[in-house]
């Protein structure tokens, strides 16, 4: 646990070194490049990936309030207070040009005391060894690297309000999940992986509104947080995200999201000692109610694997957005994420703030 | 000539002024076409003509107190006459009965000056303020913002 949060400090030094260095890149001197000529609110915020867009999914725009004149960019702080967990992302963006992105974030996930159930039932199994299930006495913490990269590839958001077409960019992250023992005890296939995107994103002026969809190629569980890919394998799929933004002055903005998730660890137990998977305890019921011998052993058996049941529903949220100024937003949200591995009815707030140059 | 050639660049160096079908070279004088079309009231929402000359009015002190594009249109002068022009080609565009244009088309007009986005942007923020200004509802202000942002492929060149 002290290593996550000495982790957590480390990775806020870097990101507010890298603000530091952007800002120092805005000083007249420096003026040929740095740029901030968008109209307020239109690249969108920083999502809890890093990438430009909405508060869950990323968006067609580029980061920062460049033009296609220049660079700038932006840092983010989210924090969501979930039933059992908490979700701290913080994390920088720069957009070059409009044309191309980068991002940073480190997502820090504590989970409270979700997973204190299985670390009873590993200290109970005594007398059987059992390899590290990556579950700390208190409050684990789930830690991971989002790198994030956006191409514009056609089409404008903002101006062709006398045509269809949007802006459509195309975006991948690289993701690098640190609890290598407690993605195993979750049954993941793997703590790394990559995840491709495309986004297209629009403003309807005459309805004052913002409409987003991403289709996203991934095998991610709980968009990597709970690792990639399930027992079997890493099969990674198309999922759909959407959002809309509805503005209601040139800084206000409400709207929805919604992000598709996978199941690729859906009905299964956990590892508990490295080899048990809890949703044998399942069959192993279901037989000996088969055989007339139920009573307080099946029960107890059957209520261990529903707990222990994993689940993964999919994402969604309302949100208030203010952008008092360039240099400064707030994102206000109420989000529902459902089931998210053992724990059911996540759902809670999340507050964001962002800050550009 | 010269100052002809700078009345009809003055005239047509309102960005926010109307556009028939952007992205063509037509003369500005229809009703933009957008996706979703604009409000049929937008016009009178502004407050009819009376409401719509101040908007214009409005429009050019904000411009003309922004340092980073008031530069551009003081060059060119003749201040009274884009606003004349641009109180023509706002009406026209949302839609006013028997009013005409009869200014420049943007891309003629803006062809040698090296707009910028971040110029162009400058007077959208200038076009907000003037609807806030004058007490115009957001809602109203997005239908000239959406007749109006065809514009910049015309104008902006850089």
């Amino acid at each position: 646990m002290n290593g996550t949060i000495r982790g957590f400090g480390c990775k806020s030094g870097i990101v507010l070194a890298f603000a530091a260095g952007i800002f120092a890149c805005s000083s007249p001197a420096q003026a040929g490049i740095y740029d901030a000529g968008k109209v307020l609110a239109t690249s969108g915020v920083n999502i809890t990936d890093g990438a430009a867009g909405g508060g869950i999914t990323p968006w067609a725009v580029i980061a920062g309030y460049e033009t296609n004149q220049g660079i700038n960019g932006s840092i983010h702080y989210t924090y969501a207070n979930l039933p059992n967990y908490s979700l701290n992302s913080l994390g920088a963006s720069v957009g070059f040009y409009d044309r191309f992105e980068l991002s940073y974030a480190y997502d820090l996930l504590p989970t409270g005391s979700t997973f204190n159930t299985v670390g009873l039932l590993t200290n109970t199994l005594a007398g059987v060894v059992i390899p590290d299930s990556g579950i700390d006495p208190f409050n684990t913490s789930i830690r991971m690297d989002i790198f994030g990269a956006k191409l514009r590839v056609f089409g404008e958001s903002i101006y062709d309000s006398d045509s269809l077409l949007p802006q459509v960019a195309l975006g991948g992250f690289y993701k690098i999940n640190h609890n290598e023992e407690l993605m195993k005890t979750l049954l993941a296939n793997k703590t790394k992986d990559f995840e491709a995107y495309v986004a297209i994103t629009k403003i309807f002026f005459p309805l004052d509104l913002l409409v987003n969809v991403t289709v996203r190629y991934t095998a991610a569980n709980q968009t990597g947080l709970t690792g990639f890919g399930g027992p079997n394998k890493n099969k990674r799929e198309f999922r759909p995200e959407v959002s809309l933004a509805y503005l209601l002055a040139k800084n206000i903005a409400i709207g929805a999201e919604y992000a598709a998730h996978g199941k690729n660890t859906d009905g299964r137990g956990v590892a508990v000692g490295g080899n048990i998977d809890t949703s044998v305890l399942g069959s192993i019921t279901g037989a000996l109610n088969n055989i007339g011998v139920a009573g307080p052993v099946g029960s107890l058996a059957n209520n261990l694997n529903d707990t222990l049941t994993q689940r993964e529903s999919d994402w969604f949220d309302v949100f208030f957005a203010y952008f008092p100024t360039k240099n400064l937003s707030f994102v206000a949200a109420y989000a529902n994420l459902g089931n998210i591995t053992l724990t059911p009815k996540q759902t809670g707030a999340y507050f964001s703030v962002q800050a550009s140059f | 000539m010269k100052s002809f050639n700078r009345l009809l660049a003055g005239g047509a160096l309102c960005l926010l002024s109307i556009s028939t079908f952007a992205g063509s070279e037509t003369p500005e004088g229809k009703v933009q076409a957008t996706y979703p079309p604009i409000s049929s009231d937008a016009y009178e929402k502004f407050g009819g003509k009376y409401g719509m000359d101040r908007w214009v009015e409005s429009l050019f002190k904000y411009i003309m107190l922004d340092n980073r594009i008031n530069y551009i249109f003081a060059e060119h002068g003749k201040i009274d006459r884009q606003i004349k022009l641009n109180q023509q080609l706002v009406a026209v565009m949302l839609g006013a009965p028997g009013v005409e244009y009869q200014g420049a088309s943007m891309s003629a007009a803006h062809a040698e000056m090296g707009i910028t986005l971040t110029q162009f942007n400058a007077v959208v923020e200038d076009a907000y303020l003037a609807c806030e200004d004058l007490r115009t509802p957001y809602h109203t202000c997005n239908q000239l913002i959406a007749a109006l942002a065809p514009f910049k492929r015309s104008i902006v060149t850089r």
